[in-house]
């Protein structure tokens, strides 16, 4: 087997482009995702009652389809259906948006339980309404004791990227398949592909490990 | 804007025999999956440097990969490793393989380390063989910890086996879309599509709740 890496410093700028991209794709909707599943989150907590059936609904409905589909279905249904028709990577950031702030949801309810009840009693003896205890009390340790957790969904994140080549979203996947096409070496190209991917993931979960382990402390209680 | 949503109906066949690969996709992928996450997390743990090594490097290297890129790379690298010319299915199948093996690696490995190495050291003191330890005080316990993951793996696969339609394999999303192709309903396939993954899907992720909750540790 003949491998002509060549390939990969002709096209050098174009595989650039589809790396600014897919960081970018998943900065951003690791951004939303996150403030949207915090959302969530507290709306189904301390939310009203009637709102809590449909968010349990809508997040295991996001666990139950996958990503794929749900980046198929807004980049070409979602137009029919709205008389709007959306620009790629503005698709693929509503529909990873969707799909990850369910789980991102499920991350901060289970760091918001694990703090004791005592703790928000204990602040409403000192005369901090609810509102108060859950921003000054709970959420702060919330967010530490979930940091692995958020680490791999950021993971999870820059993975499903991807996926968002289906729909034309010129992010690394979508130029590797690009130039795999025009120059018929796909291995050299994929095989490239596999350790950029690999060198954008696996810093990330290091360094969240690493970062968890310096701040653990402030979220025990 | 009208919806013929008839279509659906009409190519039942070509959905039911999607959905029937997803399935069969999914049990055949967990299926050899399992035997062979034993066998990478035992050799990661107890075998000789250089095949630790090797199988650590193999676990990392595959947990960071976006499994859609390890699907294109095993279309067009897998015929030229092996000198065999697989279908689309088998390609996809070993993917899936590759992907869920070092995810199911990891949790053996966690579930076994995760029994205090005291415990085998107060069977050994009661007389027990380290054999036996092992398999009458650290598995037992492990399985508790173990099976949950392998819950959230088994869901996680049953989407991701849709990623297997880029190179064709017609399982339930690639004969969904294939007939979106030929009818142009659009919004109508994509719709039942969905619908379908949600049916299969939502019970799923429910049992896997269940099997979360019954099995929980506390300690």
């Amino acid at each position: 087997m003949d491998l002509d890496f060549s390939v990969i410093t002709d096209h050098a700028r174009f595989l650039a482009s589809g790396v600014g991209v897919t960081l970018l794709l998943a900065a951003v909707s690791g951004v939303t995702s996150l403030a949207a599943g915090l959302v969530v989150a507290l709306l189904r907590l301390y939310g009203p009652p009637w709102l809590r059936p449909i968010i349990v609904l809508y997040i295991d409905s996001m666990r139950a389809i996958p990503v794929l589909v749900v980046l198929i279905w807004t980049f070409f249904a979602l137009p029919i259906l709205t008389g709007l028709t959306m620009p790629p990577f503005f698709a693929a950031l509503i529909g990873l948006t969707v799909h990850l702030a369910a789980y991102a949801a499920e991350i901060v309810r289970a760091g918001i339980e694990s703090i004791r009840p005592g703790q928000t009693r204990a602040a409403a003896a000192l005369g901090m309404s609810r509102a108060q205890a859950v921003r000054r009390i709970i959420l702060p340790q919330a967010i530490v004791r979930t940091l692995p957790a958020f680490g791999s969904l950021l993971s999870v994140t820059i993975k499903d990227t991807a996926i968002a080549s289906v729909i034309a979203v010129p992010e690394l996947m979508r130029q590797s398949e690009t130039i795999a096409g025009q120059s018929f070496q796909p291995i050299e190209v994929y095989t490239f592909a596999m350790l950029l991917y690999f060198l954008m993931l696996f810093p990330v979960t290091r360094g969240v490990d690493r970062f968890y382990r310096r701040v653990a402390h402030l979220g025990r209680s | 804007m009208i919806f013929d949503w008839s279509v659906v109906w009409q190519h039942r066949d070509a959905l039911v025999a999607g959905t029937a690969t997803t399935i069969l996709l999914t049990v055949a992928t967990m299926a050899i999956a399992v035997p062979c996450g034993i066998a990478v997390a035992i050799l990661r743990m107890y075998g000789v440097a250089p095949v630790r090594a090797a199988a650590t490097a193999y676990v990392e290297l595959f947990r960071n990969l976006p499994l859609i890129l390890v699907v294109f790379w095993a279309f067009y690298v897998l015929p030229i490793l092996t000198g065999l010319g697989l279908s689309p299915l088998a390609t996809g199948l070993a993917a899936l393989v590759l992907n869920v093996t070092a995810y199911n690696a990891e949790t053996f490995r966690a579930g076994i380390n995760s029994i205090r190495r005291g415990q085998v050291e107060a069977a050994m003191a009661l007389g027990m063989s380290r054999a036996q330890a092992l398999r009458r005080v650290v598995v037992p316990q492990a399985v508790r910890r173990i099976l949950p993951v392998l819950a959230s793996t088994w869901v996680s696969l049953f989407k991701d086996t849709s990623l297997v339609s880029v190179i064709a394999v017609s399982e339930l999303s690639y004969a969904a879309m294939q007939v979106r192709a030929q009818t142009f309903r659009v919004l109508e396939m994509l719709t039942a599509m969905a619908a379908i993954y949600w049916l299969l899907g939502y019970p799923q992720a429910k049992l896997t709740d269940w099997i979360q909750r019954r099995y929980a540790v506390s300690e």
